[in-house]
């Protein structure tokens, strides 16, 4: 018991020094689960917990916390992706299948269609893979693919796999997203790499996540709500308080918009960018490999 | 005016139509550190890999070398460039730009990332047709033994001939820029064509003059385009040719009416004066003498 005591306090005095290097503070992100400090090698078994808890009512908590906007947050993500027909591409933490989805609607859509000149036989060659390190989700993702009839459509692809540790070909994607899953790889140095390797030249490297809101009131509102609201949401509607104490956690210890960006452009890619939504509240950053 | 401002700017060998391709910030970008170092290597890029394949073999045991990583604008304006050549058979659209990427060996999602895709594709093109108007105009366009208005006709022809390969699709192209986001750079262009046009005619002009002078030839040009959208004409546009020509003249004259017009109105203006003054002189003379009877001083 002391001997924790003793380790914790340690650590403590290495995160102090820790936010004057980029790469301690990469550090402090693997070390962290929310805003306690934890084992790097425990920190995705805990993350596994928290969504094999959430899965199943975690589309319903989106729609209550984000009042539906996370709805229109992924068809912006999707809208700046252009997506067209024969491109392979991978949605990764994308457990429940929202981006998959839309972007599947995007390429198939019959308006889309008829507007270009597309022939059938790209269209057959689209390839969608989802990849999400949590089976629980993608469980739940599949079952949706089933109520809309997509079950037995070869387009889409659910793959068990961990954003760090790819089991993709290199050069092998047009496209990569990560939508609100960024925050929850333990390395996220790592994650990039992983993308960058899995993209062929010219693919595109887009992330939704949840981000720093700068603007002053807001900013208080914008806490407020985060720390009194949603925890309690989460007890009332998924029965589970903890998993949204650690969400809202997540989001404050994740790297700010620039920062970030700069970790994109370390990993290799070019043109990064990004926009912020709802004042910051949500980023979407992108990038090229070339 | 632009000309020399970016020949001062950038040294010879560097195209106008750079100033023109700088990226627009949205909300915030990172600019790669290769940026810089952009504005040097522009003509080394098309040479770039070839090196490296050469010096993988020998740099073996230095570890792993990143290869040199092209700057994305000229990966765009290779794709662009790739892109033209699909134009005439897929029109201005994102498929002739995907074509074009596929073809320089670059996944087709690249064209994701242009803003206002198919503008891109138009822009580059006039950029690039102002860049051989350029070209045509110092390696010897021959324009010495014409007067002013034979040249304007024929820098204007020249300029238009450039368009006649992609002339079934052209209409697509000028509504693309008649797009109320597209007009700030699509007029811009329109006004650098203007402008280097006057400039190898060799017109000097700084004042009010300099705004009229280019706001004619743009009407002039502008009409001239349309007109070769419709021209049916047997042989290669003779009727645009003699279209252009006239309204050159028109134009000429026009600027010769505007000077006789001012002469004029100067003549009236003096021949009024003149016989205002006279009236009033006469008055004058007619007060002076009547009152010159009742006194002696005058």
């Amino acid at each position: 018991m002391a001997l924790r005591l003793l380790s914790s306090r340690r650590r403590l005095g290495s995160i102090v020094l820790s936010y004057r290097s980029p790469l301690a503070s990469l550090h402090s992100h693997a070390t962290s689960f929310g805003f306690q400090q934890v084992k790097e090698e425990e920190k995705s078994k805990l993350v596994s917990n928290v969504f094999t808890n959430v899965a199943s009512s975690y589309d319903i908590m989106n729609d209550v916390m984000s009042a539906g906007l996370h709805r229109l947050w992924k068809e912006r993500l999707v809208g700046k992706l252009s997506p067209f027909a024969g491109m392979k591409h991978l949605d990764v933490a994308g457990g429940t299948g929202d981006v998959a989805f839309r972007i599947f609607d995007a390429v198939n859509s019959v308006k889309r269609r008829a507007l270009r000149k597309v022939d059938e036989a790209s269209i057959e060659e689209t390839q969608i893979y989802v990849c999400d390190i949590n089976p629980n989700m993608l469980n739940v993702g599949k079952q949706r693919a089933a109520e809309r009839g997509l079950s037995d459509n070869r387009s889409l692809v659910w793959v068990e796999g961990d954003a760090e540790a790819l089991s993709f070909d290199d050069d092998s994607m047009d496209g990569y997203t990560i939508a609100f899953g960024i925050r929850n790889v333990t390395h996220i140095e790592k994650a990039l790499a992983e993308a960058y390797r899995v993209l062929k030249r010219g693919g595109r490297f887009l992330c939704l996540e949840l981000s720093h809101v700068d603007i002053p009131v807001f900013k208080e509102l914008y806490d407020l709500y985060s720390f009194q609201v949603i925890p309690n949401l989460g007890e009332l509607i998924a029965g589970d308080r903890d998993s949204y104490q650690y969400l809202v956690e997540s989001v404050r210890r994740f790297p700010p918009q620039e920062r970030f960006a700069k970790m994109i452009g370390d990993a290799g890619f070019e043109k990064v960018e990004y926009e912020n939504l709802v004042g910051g509240v949500v980023a979407i950053h992108s990038a090229i490999k070339l | 005016m632009y000309r020399t401002a970016a020949k001062r700017l950038l040294g010879a060998g560097l195209t106008t139509s750079r100033l023109l391709r700088s990226p627009k910030l949205t909300s915030s970008t990172i600019i790669p550190s290769s940026h810089t170092s952009n504005l040097c290597t522009s003509s080394m890029s098309n040479t770039e890999s070839p090196i490296s394949n050469q010096s993988g073999p020998t740099s073996a045991g230095e570890g792993p070398r990143r290869k040199p990583r092209p700057e994305f604008q000229e990966e765009q304006a290779r794709v662009l460039s790739a892109s033209l050549r699909h134009v005439a058979r897929l029109g201005w659209t994102e498929e002739a730009m995907m074509a074009g990427s596929r073809d320089v060996g670059v996944s087709p999602s690249i064209v994701g990332s242009f803003s206002r895709k198919e503008a891109a594709l138009v822009e580059h093109f006039m950029d690039e047709c102002l860049q051989l108007l350029v070209d045509r105009v110092d390696s010897g366009l021959d324009l010495q033994n014409l007067i002013p208005s034979e040249r304007i006709s024929k820098l204007v022809r020249v300029r238009l001939e450039m368009q006649v390969p992609y002339i079934s699709k052209w209409p697509q192209a000028l509504s693309i820029q008649a797009h109320p986001v597209n007009v700030p750079t699509s007029f811009k262009q329109r006004a650098m064509l203007v402008d280097e046009m006057w400039h190898s005619v060799g017109d000097g002009a700084s004042d009010l003059d300099w705004y009229v002078k280019r706001t004619v030839l743009g009407g002039v040009y502008s009409t001239t385009e349309i007109y070769m959208l419709t021209d049916d004409s047997p042989a290669e546009y003779r009727e645009t040719w003699e279209f252009l020509d006239d309204r050159v003249k028109d134009a000429f004259d026009l600027k010769k009416s505007i000077q006789e017009a001012k002469y004029f109105a100067q003549d009236i203006g003096a021949g009024v004066g003149k016989s205002f003054q006279g009236l009033m002189n006469g008055v004058m003379q007619t007060m002076s003498t009547r009152g010159g009877r009742s006194s002696s001083a005058f």
